[in-house]
């Protein structure tokens, strides 16, 4: 089979694509064919890792056009089309053909600045997060011993406790794609997370951070989010419990300020 | 050349619980404090932590009168002895306040039905003791510290690869690091400098580790003249997946998993008829390997872990991890099926000798977490004590050097210059090879070697084999050619860095490997099967001097429990 990869770099500023010919070990995942690929054909080529284990949200890439972690992505699923995921309204101008019998095609992900080959700069998307001021606020002075929780509140806290930051999301959402101001799906679903646990104020602050345009009422229900998602994490659930609270209280959407 | 130089207070390398636990502590009163990391905070290798943390909180059903004598006794018999019992007192005693803390903090701790934290049994406790959140404990904890570090006024490097450390006149005053993403060198002059960089995993073909987990911090102190403590004691998993060594938590057992060989029978009745699949770590794993090298084995050198009774609820709930794990990566998915699973290298109980202030023996470095040997694991760590290690001692070590910081005065910049010239050096003499051979192939086999010679059962020969191997591939480093001579996130040449220090502590590790002719907790000499405390309750201290490793040896701090045969 044939891995048909995306190459950048700065100084040439000419992107290309790379095919290199390689014989899959049973169970090779495209993070192993890329290793593969450095150690024996091509170090150059560069690209992120660290856990490969789908924990650690470092090597979500577009896979065929659509954002995967390479580590947990295996090329015969690829190539026999058991795992395919069918992305909505994702107009995504793909410069390069690639047959998907017996090809795969690895780029970086949209939306953001491409460094080096399959290598990003982030930035963009720690921005997004950092906008939702992810961090617990606990609604009281703690108590000695640990605040008690209800096990259900922990198994809705969990859908979205479970997200790993990996931003495939992101780059698999058409609003983040053609809108720079939306705070995006993994955001949104952090902020929800914060706002649904017990432990904090009940006074809706965390939902009302983001009703604006940029926040919940950005999203236009595609649902790519919860497709791509890795770890099972449905923003778009999310999106839609925070408008139906902020409609509940009637509030109306503001206009969204950078601070 | 002019290279960036960057002061903090304190500079933090690694990014894992320890290295941000220590992170806030050290910053409240106000420091400056830095954290450099190879790679973003949140992939840290914690993050891969599954099963939970040990705390004697006494929530659970049969677990009412824990207290922290009863957890410290259960990690001294877990350690064969060899862990320092004012090490684990401390461990012990804090453990419920750690765990306290961190959900005060805004983990999700999994609940029992009247709200307070849950707990589940582990290895080596005789009752459910580790608190948990489902079976992703590490990347909870991980994400909530990171929340809590990222909103407090803390500079993080990321992808800023150490290279060295920098000293002066007998003290550590900072280090130099290469930034990935364009491949200069930077000079951090500090106050003090944290060592938080892990494990060295690595160095296993067979690991349940991230792939990042190098040693970097070990050989980084080594270099520096600071010794390493306990490096031949290796934790191997019993149950990691066959085909990729991803860890299948004691949890998956704690929940009441059986472990079956290839007649389907419960063969952990043969090794230890009490405790079961709930002995520790080292017994089930070298119970494993002992049924695979006798032919009781699967196909691939596996047996089975069944958890197919517990049902999909219990699955769904306590274990939703694992069952994604085995579905992605084996194809079987454990409602259904067992799973095939087989040792590999979890943890690295050994690492750099430290006090239990954090103090090396360089004034000025300090280390916490895996990279450490404080050593509250001794022979055979126990499940549940490594996150409980990162939070205790990285708060811990984070007070200390705190305390200490305004008794330190501003060091020079003056001893950067040269030793940023001769990295520089060092970097383009790597860069600069135009023939030889490919680092990626001398890292393979070092592992294979590694897994061959100084795995489950060692013996003598087997070892000094290896280590004749090893040296072998220590001289073919210097031919060792780097194709791609972009500095811009140069992989290949991070890759080559880290072999560089995987080769040396490999050194030691071997060498205490061999001198030590006893068995205690994970290292097994076939050819010395008993413990030997006449002559080795103590702990192996290397040194490196004039480019060879040298061997002493340190008593074990003994306390309120006496050495006893370890039975289960």
């Amino acid at each position: 089979m044939k891995m048909k990869i995306f190459r950048y770099d700065k100084k040439t500023q000419k992107p290309r694509y790379d095919v290199f010919e390689i014989d899959p070990t049973p169970g090779m995942t495209v993070l192993g064919a890329l290793f593969y690929i450095r150690n024996n054909l091509d170090d150059s080529l560069s690209f992120r890792y660290s856990c490969r284990g789908a924990v650690c949200g470092i090597c979500a890439l577009q896979i065929n056009n659509v954002p995967r972690l390479a580590c947990r992505t295996q090329i015969s699923s690829l190539l026999e089309g058991t795992a395919e995921i069918q992305l909505r309204n994702y107009q995504v101008e793909v410069k390069e053909k690639w047959d998907s019998r017996e090809e795969v095609l690895v780029e970086p992900l949209h939306y953001f600045t491409i460094i080096k080959d399959l290598v990003v700069d982030k930035k963009r998307f720690f921005d997004l997060y950092n906008a939702t001021q992810p961090v617990f606020k606990p609604a009281d002075e703690p108590p000695e011993r640990e605040r008690l929780m209800d096990p259900e509140a922990v198994k809705e806290l969990e859908n979205y406790t479970n997200c790993i930051l990996c931003a495939a999301c992101v780059s698999s959402c058409p609003v983040n794609l053609k809108n720079p101001e939306y705070i995006g799906p993994a955001s949104l679903a952090k902020l929800y997370r914060f706002h649904i646990d017990p432990r904090e104020s009940e006074d809706d602050s965390r939902v009302l951070l983001m009703n604006n345009k940029a926040g919940w009422w950005a999203c236009e229900f595609h649902g790519n989010c919860r497709r791509v998602c890795p770890k099972g994490v449905p923003p778009i659930i999310a999106i839609g419990k925070a408008r139906g609270r902020i409609d509940k209280i009637g509030k109306v959407p503001t206009e969204f300020s950078k601070k | 050349m002019n290279y960036p130089i960057y002061s903090h207070d304190l500079v933090i390398i690694g990014g894992g619980l320890s290295g941000l636990r220590a992170a806030i502590e050290s910053s409240k009163t106000g420091f400056d404090v830095a954290v450099v990391s190879k790679v973003h905070p949140l992939r840290s290798h914690s993050v891969a932590a599954q099963g939970g943390i040990n705390a004697a909180l006494g929530n659970a059903v049969g677990g009412e009168d824990d207290n922290w004598e009863r957890h410290a006794f259960d990690t001294v018999k877990g350690s064969d002895y060899l862990a320092d019992q004012d090490a684990v007192e401390i461990m012990c005693k804090e453990a419920p306040r750690a765990v306290i803390e961190l959900e005060h903090m805004g983990t999700v701790f999994s609940r029992m039905e009247d709200g307070r934290i849950a707990q589940r049994p582990f290895g080596g406790a005789g009752f459910p003791r580790t608190c948990y959140a489902a079976d992703r404990t590490g990347h909870n904890l991980l994400h909530t510290l990171f929340e809590q570090v990222n909103s407090r006024n803390i500079t993080i490097y990321p992808e800023y690869y150490v290279t060295s450390l920098v000293k002066n006149s007998g003290r550590c005053v900072g280090c130099i690091a290469l930034n990935i993403a364009d491949g200069t060198l930077h000079g951090f002059v500090t106050k003090a400098v944290l060592l938080a960089t892990g494990g060295y995993g690595r160095l296993f073909a067979r690991s349940t580790n991230a792939l990042i987990n190098t040693g970097d911090g070990a050989a980084l102190a080594y270099r520096a003249d600071v010794p390493l403590e306990d490096m031949e004691f290796v934790q191997f998993h019993p149950t990691t997946l066959y085909g990729t060594n991803i860890l299948i938590t004691e949890g998956a057992r704690g929940e009441g998993g059986y472990l079956y060989n290839n007649k389907h029978e419960r063969f952990m009745e043969d090794y230890a008829s009490k405790a079961m699949e709930l002995a520790p770590r080292d017994i089930v794993a070298r119970a494993i390997q002992t049924e695979i090298d006798e032919g009781r084995g699967f196909k691939g050198e596996y047996v089975h872990l069944d958890l197919t009774h517990l049902g999909a609820d219990k699955i769904n709930e306590r274990l939703p991890g694992i069952r994604l794990i085995s579905m992605d990566f084996a194809g079987v998915d454990p409602i259904e099926k067992p799973i095939p699973v087989q040792p590999g290298q979890h943890y690295s109980m050994g690492g750099i000798a430290v006090n239990t202030k954090g103090e090396t023996e360089l004034p000025g470095l300090y280390t916490v977490g895996e990279c450490s040997c404080v050593s509250v694991h001794g022979a055979n760590r126990l499940g549940g004590n490594s996150l409980l290690e990162t939070v205790v001692f990285g708060k811990l070590v984070g007070g200390e050097i705190a305390q200490k910081l305004p008794n330190i005065s501003k060091p020079s910049k003056e001893p950067f210059k040269d030793t940023l010239e001769k990295e520089s050096k060092r970097l383009d003499k790597l860069l600069s090879q135009e023939e030889g051979e490919r680092p990626s192939n001398i890292r393979e086999e070092l592992r294979k070697i590694m897994f061959d010679h100084f795995g489950v059962f060692r013996d003598e020969q087997t070892m000094k084999e290896g280590l004749e191997k090893l040296r072998i591939l220590q001289k073919r480093f210097s031919n060792a050619c780097i194709d791609n001579k972009d500095l811009v996130f140069n992989y290949a040449l991070i890759y080559t860095l880290e072999l560089e220090g995987m080769l040396l502590i490999a050194e030691a590790l071997a060498l205490g490997a061999i001198e030590r002719q006893e068995s205690r907790g994970s290292h097994f000499r076939t050819d010395y099967p008993k413990r030997d405390d006449k002559k080795f309750l103590l702990h192996t201290i290397a040194y490196y001097r004039d480019e060879k490793t040298e061997l002493e040896y340190a008593p074990v701090t003994l306390g309120i429990f006496p050495v006893k045969e370890r039975v289960y």
